[in-house]
């Protein structure tokens, strides 16, 4: 028999007993939605997590800081003299399926604009690895090796300026709203004193013997596109520079910026951010670092647990999906054996009459496989429609949690594969009454009235 | 054409032994219509099916066209019925879902004929039973004669060398018993095909070549009937 007889012929078949094939199809729709929901509800939960961690930076950077370097087998204190300095960044940077490694200084200083005011993070970075790092400037451009005293800025930055002028700074994010500002076109001046520029305090004396703080003339050269991620908070500038100021002010004001800096010191770093190529090298180069006695962090790192977790989770649900579709897949198996049973006759002529035992078999294995493939494409269909109201309901309250994700996610392989799945299942279930069909002795069933 | 040689059959159910098939020899011609004559438990239906290969004789062969039926596997016996054998059944044995020209074109649907081509056939066989205007027809609208002759032209669609007919007209009145028997008879004859009916009814028996009597699992006699080898077979 040709393949299209045998299709027509099992179609046939299956239209003859519509109610039963219905509420055979039915079970395997249900079984399938029922694991493709439960699945969607685990990936939805992986890419939520995903998201959000983007959200909170690249999942290609590892954070190694200047502080709790003792990694296993190192006592705390003892042992190896650490420098988180420029031999560190260095041999960081031979490891293998690293991109860039961006040393970090952070200095917080005061910028007067104009009549405006406000105290930021200054960070010290080298110009040339701003692009491996992702820097995006929305307005201006990103700075440049020869840039001394440019200063590029996150796109939050302007919530830190007020008007000290005014009775009621409105400052900060509480703020009715943002500051107007533009740091691009006013004079700037940078200052590490936090007391320039504010108006003296009556009774107070001016300690004749502290030197008037050093300011120094910058200009905005760049507003950073907003990232979602601690660019937004900070400002930027060349690493020479940010050195230079912090080596002056200390100078300058000892006692006070020495608070304000901490423990670090000149040749020390405070901060290393390391760009790894590829996302799934991440965990290599954070062991190899780990191995160097530093303690890096990365979000990767957070991602495998959360990973974890909604396996665990997709595993469970998944797992709760698959009993309904056992139990449709005993439903195919039996509806096969019923028709056995009715068409007992039917197969013994066919027999009789030529067919071939094959033939016998592939128009019972056919039936059980199109209930599986016509229950598994409605069942993706209704499994679609409920992901879509799931998101539509559950969008509101997890809505914060969830970003754009929603709660339901249904990808393209898992609906490709739910597809096979059950038309596989369907094949598997109808096996066995495929056999039973073809052995069956033609004598008998014609014999049998 | 078909050598039938010391075939016997015995049943066993339980402890008991029904000897279906006693010892039975012999030969029928190509071309021949040969009638089994007996009465109802006979063995001529166990005869039957051995010599289609439905079922094999505890003793004996059975060689049709040179080839030892009761040897074969059952697929191979499948693919040989396909290709040389017709069968007319007694409860007409129509598939209840398929209209008249399918029935008819179904053995032609196992052998893999392309659609149009076996509708073609089928529809040529539907016409010369006359039943021309039925082809749409599914066997539940049709009468038990019309039935028969969709039966008849199933059996003779692939044009195989036999057809074996088990009280083929069992089931109709006198009237009908007569056209589809002429009609079975004169399809045999078009194309020369040999046909071995089975039958109780001794009228029946007089359309044949030759009836071979059949006893308790025995041939009782044979009866050449010269009138009707005028034919000039043998
Ligand atoms: N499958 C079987 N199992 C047991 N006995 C059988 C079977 N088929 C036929 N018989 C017995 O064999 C004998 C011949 O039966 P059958 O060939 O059907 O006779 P006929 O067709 O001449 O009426 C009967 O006694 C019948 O009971
Ligand atoms: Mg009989």
């Amino acid at each position: 028999m040709n393949n299209l007889d045998l299709i027509k012929m099992a179609l046939g078949n299956l239209l003859r007993r519509k109610t039963r094939t219905l509420l055979t199809i039915l079970g395997v729709v249900i079984g399938t939605s029922s694991i493709v929901v439960m699945l969607s509800l685990g990936i939805a939960m992986d890419y939520s997590f995903k998201e959000q961690l983007s959200r909170m930076g690249s999942l290609n950077l590892i954070d190694v800081n200047n502080y709790g370097f003792y990694g296993e087998g190192i006592a705390p204190g003892g042992g190896k003299d650490l420098k988180l300095d420029d031999h560190a960044v260095n041999s960081i940077r031979q490891i293998q399926g690293v991109q860039g490694v961006m040393p970090i200084k952070t200095a917080y200083v005061r910028i007067v604009a104009g009549k405006m005011m406000g105290n930021l993070p200054v960070i010290g970075i080298q110009p040339e690895l701003m692009e491996v790092f992702d820097f995006k400037v929305e307005t201006g451009r990103l700075l440049m090796a020869s840039d001394k005293d440019a200063i590029v800025f996150g796109k939050q930055i302007t919530m830190n300026f007020y008007n000290p002028r005014l009775r009621n700074p409105q400052f900060g994010p509480m703020g009715p709203e943002p500051p107007k500002i533009d740091l691009m076109n006013n004079k700037l001046i940078l200052t590490t004193s936090m007391e320039y520029g504010e108006r003296r305090m009556a009774g107070v004396e001016r300690d004749p013997n502290q030197k008037p703080p050093k300011l120094y003339k910058v200009k905005g050269v760049g507003i950073l596109q907003e990232s979602q991620s601690e660019k937004d908070y900070n400002a930027y500038m060349h690493m020479d520079t940010l050195q230079k100021i912090l080596e002056e002010s200390q100078r300058t004001e000892q006692g006070e910026g020495q608070r304000r800096r901490g423990s670090q010191q000149n040749d020390q770093y405070e901060r290393v951010s390391v760009k790894v190529e590829d996302i799934n090298q991440v965990e290599a180069v954070q062991e190899q670092i780990k191995t160097m006695g530093f303690q890096p962090f990365s979000l990767t790192d957070m991602l495998k647990s959360m990973k974890e977790t909604s396996r665990k989770m997709q595993a469970i649900l998944g797992g709760i999906g698959a009993v309904s579709l056992f139990v449709a897949a005993i439903g195919i198996t039996n509806t096969m054996v019923m028709s056995i049973y009715e068409r007992t006759r039917e197969i013994g002529v066919m027999k009789v009459l030529g067919a071939d035992l094959t033939d016998i078999r592939k128009l019972f294995l056919l039936e059980a496989g199109m209930i599986g493939f016509g229950g598994g494409l409605l069942g993706l269909v209704l499994s679609y429609l409920i992901s879509l109201g799931l998101n539509k309901i559950g969008g509101g309250f997890l809505g914060g949690m969830g970003g754009n994700t929603g709660i339901s996610v249904i990808p393209f392989q898992l609906a490709m594969a739910a597809l096979a799945f059950s038309t596989i299942v369907g094949l598997v279930s109808g096996f066995s009454p495929a056999r039973r069909a073809m052995n069956l002795s033609a004598l008998e069933a014609i014999r049998s009235e | 054409m078909v050598n039938i040689q010391n075939v016997r059959k015995v049943y066993k159910i339980g402890e008991e032994r029904v000897v279906a098939l006693n010892d039975i020899s012999l030969k029928i011609h190509p071309e021949e219509i040969c009638c089994f004559l007996g009465t109802s438990g006979s063995g001529k239906s166990t005869l039957l099916n051995i010599m289609a290969g439905l079922e094999k004789p505890t003793k004996g062969t059975i060689t049709i066209q040179g080839k030892k039926i009761e040897k074969m596997s059952e697929k191979e016996v499948t693919k040989f019925r396909q290709k040389n054998i017709g069968f007319v059944f007694q409860s007409y044995n129509l598939l209840p879902s398929l209209t008249a020209l399918e029935n008819v074109s179904l053995p032609l649907t196992f052998r893999g004929v392309p659609k149009n081509m076996r509708d073609r056939i089928a529809m040529e066989m539907l016409e010369s039973v006359g039943l021309k205007k039925h082809i749409a027809h599914k066997p539940s609208q049709m009468s038990g004669g019309q039935q028969q002759r969709v039966g008849i032209a199933r059996a003779f669609v692939s044009k195989p060398p036999i057809v074996f007919a088990d009280e083929p007209t069992g089931n109709l009145d006198s009237k009908t018993t007569e056209e589809v028997m002429s009609l079975m008879l004169n399809m045999a004859r078009e194309y020369k095909q040999t046909l071995i009916l089975v039958t109780h009814d001794k009228s029946i028996a007089e359309f044949a070549d030759r009836i071979v009597y059949i006893l308790d699992g025995n041939i009782e006699k044979v009866e050449e009937k010269g009138l009707m080898k005028g034919a000039g077979i043998e």
